[in-house]
């Protein structure tokens, strides 16, 4: 199964313009609320149309503004699970799940579904009587039972406790390699997208920012506003002082950086660029900062410190003239003796260092507080 | 002592609520007083002329309830969903019979319908059809008191069910109409069926805006309320009015009763 999106449309005043494929994978639209990751579900659904583009499930198209084709929503296969369920109130579980089916087999076909969503032994209550998780599980035996190979889910798992969360994940995942079925999921939540995606799309205002594998969008974001988004929580400005082969120097506050030649792109010296490092990915050394045989180290001093029990948030000032954020685990934290030293060399790995285009993207609108001065 | 304090208030208005309770229990024990008491009812309600009114009734109010729910059910239903300017005026003037006194909608009616009204005058001209002070006027005003009741309720039952349920059913491939049919009808069913009960009832009971507009022949435009009208002002009077009464009371009771078993047996199974 696959799905071949791309649509423009304006409601209001926001604006929207996305486009993205999926094959037999997870794909998740992670953004903020009011990013246009509902939009998009409802769009491959027909129940919302753009202005512009093409929609195809399965290579066959169900939108198609150059040709006027625009498929009500009961004549595309997909199955939708939206955010708050929707399980019809006055039906039976069993009734809920049937509702979609069509053809010969049906009674049997109900009794494999549930069987596979464990809902057989409460295949005649009512949605009303069922725990939040049996409730997630019938709404998807619902949308699964139209046999569609494309499967929409919208925040599926939010009204949840954390424990069913995790089940359901697993779940959904066996439910994937079992079925055969492509599915957009949509989610707000970080670790939840990080868990259950193949790839990932990365949506704000209206834009996909980036639609990458997941280790992709979370090592090498495409742009400031991604890494803000995917909780890199170092975002430096500086500037390309040398470009040399596959390694770049780049200047920032009177400090120089030494960080891989990005993929697909190559800054041009004197550029300015913002580079990237995860928190967790910031080492604390007892070595000279100034040592020339050291690349990548810097002078810092702890301004502020936020304990979470299993890791530590250190807040530095540093010699790049702009904040440094280190997150180290209780253990390391304990053996460092971090408690009883303010003043440290931070090393920024060169590998873990991830350089982007300064976009235009991150320049407009309001000025946005970095994760790194909020 | 606090306790008794604070019952105190309670005994008062426990007795309010027993005097008004009164108020609308006595006129009904007055009527089966009455009405058991003499034995010229019997007689009375087994007339030709009660009969007639009843049976009137009876198939006059059905109709204005079968076209009230098809015509007001597609109303009700676009009301309670589209949005466009002007829509609280509309909504007002389809409220608007249920607050006319019925006299003026029988007037109302002549204007409209009549052999001189806006409608009926072309119609009466050109095809020799006359509406007014037949059968038909008596459905007309009947519908035009009582459907209202109906799409009234019937829209606030559809606006009740959550857009998203038909939105959902949309997308597992029910077309509009299935989607109508298996999610949107049983879960206004209670509203719907309020409703036509209220439209029934109302349309049962229609005097004055008939009295105007369809007059008062027996057998064809006499139903019971003008039936029991004329009763009352003819030489025997109060008993046969009486009678007639308690026959249409008995009549609707067991119409409501009916009525109401079969949409709570509707609701369950639904």
């Amino acid at each position: 199964m696959t799905l071949d999106f791309g649509a423009r449309t304006q409601l209001g005043d926001f604006s929207y313009d996305a486009r993205f494929e999926a094959g037999n994978e997870i794909v998740v639209l992670f953004g903020h609320s009011g990013a246009g990751k509902s939009l998009t579900l409802q769009l491959i659904a027909g129940l919302l149309r753009p202005a512009e583009g093409r929609i195809a499930i399965g290579g066959e198209a169900v939108f198609d503004s150059a040709t006027g084709l625009d498929l009500p929503p009961q004549q595309r296969r997909l199955g939708y699970v939206v955010q708050d369920l929707a399980l019809f109130p006055h039906m039976t579980v069993a009734e809920n799940v049937a509702f979609g089916m069509t053809g010969a087999g049906r009674e049997e076909r109900l009794g494999g579904l549930l069987d596979l969503m464990h809902l057989a032994e409460y295949r005649d209550r009512r949605p009303r009587s069922l725990s939040g998780g049996q409730q997630q599980r019938a709404a998807l035996a619902r949308a699964l039972a139209r046999d569609a190979n494309l499967l929409l889910l919208d925040e599926p798992f939010s009204a949840l406790d954390e424990s069913l969360r995790v089940e359901l994940r697993r779940e959904l995942i066996r439910l994937r390699s079992e079925l055969d079925l492509s599915v957009i999921f949509v989610t707000h939540d970080l670790r939840e997208a990080h868990l259950v995606a193949d790839r990932l799309a990365v949506f704000d205002a209206g834009r996909l920012l980036q639609f990458d594998g997941r280790e992709r969008v979370f090592r090498q974001p495409a742009n400031r506003r991604v890494a803000e988004l995917t909780g890199v929580s170092n975002i430096l400005r500086g500037r390309v002082a040398e470009a040399r082969d596959a390694t770049l120097t780049i200047e920032a506050g009177g400090s120089s950086l030494r960080a891989p030649v990005p993929n697909g792109w190559r800054p041009g010296e004197g550029e300015a660029v913002d580079v990237a490092i995860r928190a967790e990915r910031v080492n604390l050394r007892r070595l000279d900062p100034d040592d020339p045989e050291q690349p990548n180290l810097v002078r810092g001093t702890i301004r502020e410190e936020l304990g979470y029990g299993a890791t530590h948030t250190l807040r530095f000032e540093s010699a790049l003239g702009q904040p440094v954020e280190v997150e180290i685990a209780a253990r390391p934290y304990e053996v460092l003796g971090v408690a009883g030293q303010k003043s440290w060399t931070l090393e920024l790995p060169p590998e873990d260092l991830h350089v982007m285009p300064v976009s235009s993207e991150s320049e407009s609108g309001a000025p946005r507080a970095s994760a790194t001065t909020a | 002592m606090t306790a008794l304090r604070a019952r105190a208030p309670y005994a008062g208005v426990g007795l309010l609520i027993a005097v008004f309770a009164v108020f609308f229990l006595l006129p009904f024990a007055g009527l089966l007083e009455r009405g058991l008491g003499d034995s010229g009812a019997w007689d009375a309600i087994t007339s030709d002329s009660a009969l007639d009114a009843l049976v009137l009734s009876l198939w006059t109010s059905g109709i204005s309830l079968v076209i009230a729910v098809v015509a007001g059910t597609p109303v009700a239903y676009w009301l309670a969903h589209a949005r466009f300017p002007g829509k609280g005026a509309v909504e007002a003037l389809i409220d608007l019979p249920i607050v006319l006194p019925p006299t003026i909608a029988g007037v109302a009616l002549l204007t409209a319908f009549g052999r001189k009204g806006l409608l009926g005058g072309p119609l009466d001209d050109w095809f020799g059809l006359t509406l007014g002070f037949s059968t038909v006027a008596v459905i007309f005003a009947q519908l035009f008191v009582g459907a209202p009741f109906y799409v009234r309720a019937a829209r606030a039952g559809f606006a009740s069910v959550d857009a998203q349920y038909e939105r959902v059913a949309h997308t597992l491939g029910a077309s509009r109409l299935r989607a109508f049919a298996r999610i949107v009808l049983p879960l206004s069913w209670p509203s719907l069926a309020a409703g036509a009960a209220l439209c029934w009832a109302r349309a049962l009971g229609e005097l004055g805006a008939t009295l105007i507009f369809a007059g008062n022949l027996q057998g064809e435009t006499q139903t019971m309320p003008l039936a029991i009208l004329s009763a009352f002002e003819s030489a025997d009077g109060l008993t046969t009015a009486v009678a007639m009464a308690i026959l249409l009371l008995a009549v609707a009771l067991v119409a409501l009763a009916a009525f109401w078993l079969l949409s709570t047996r509707g609701r369950g199974t639904a």
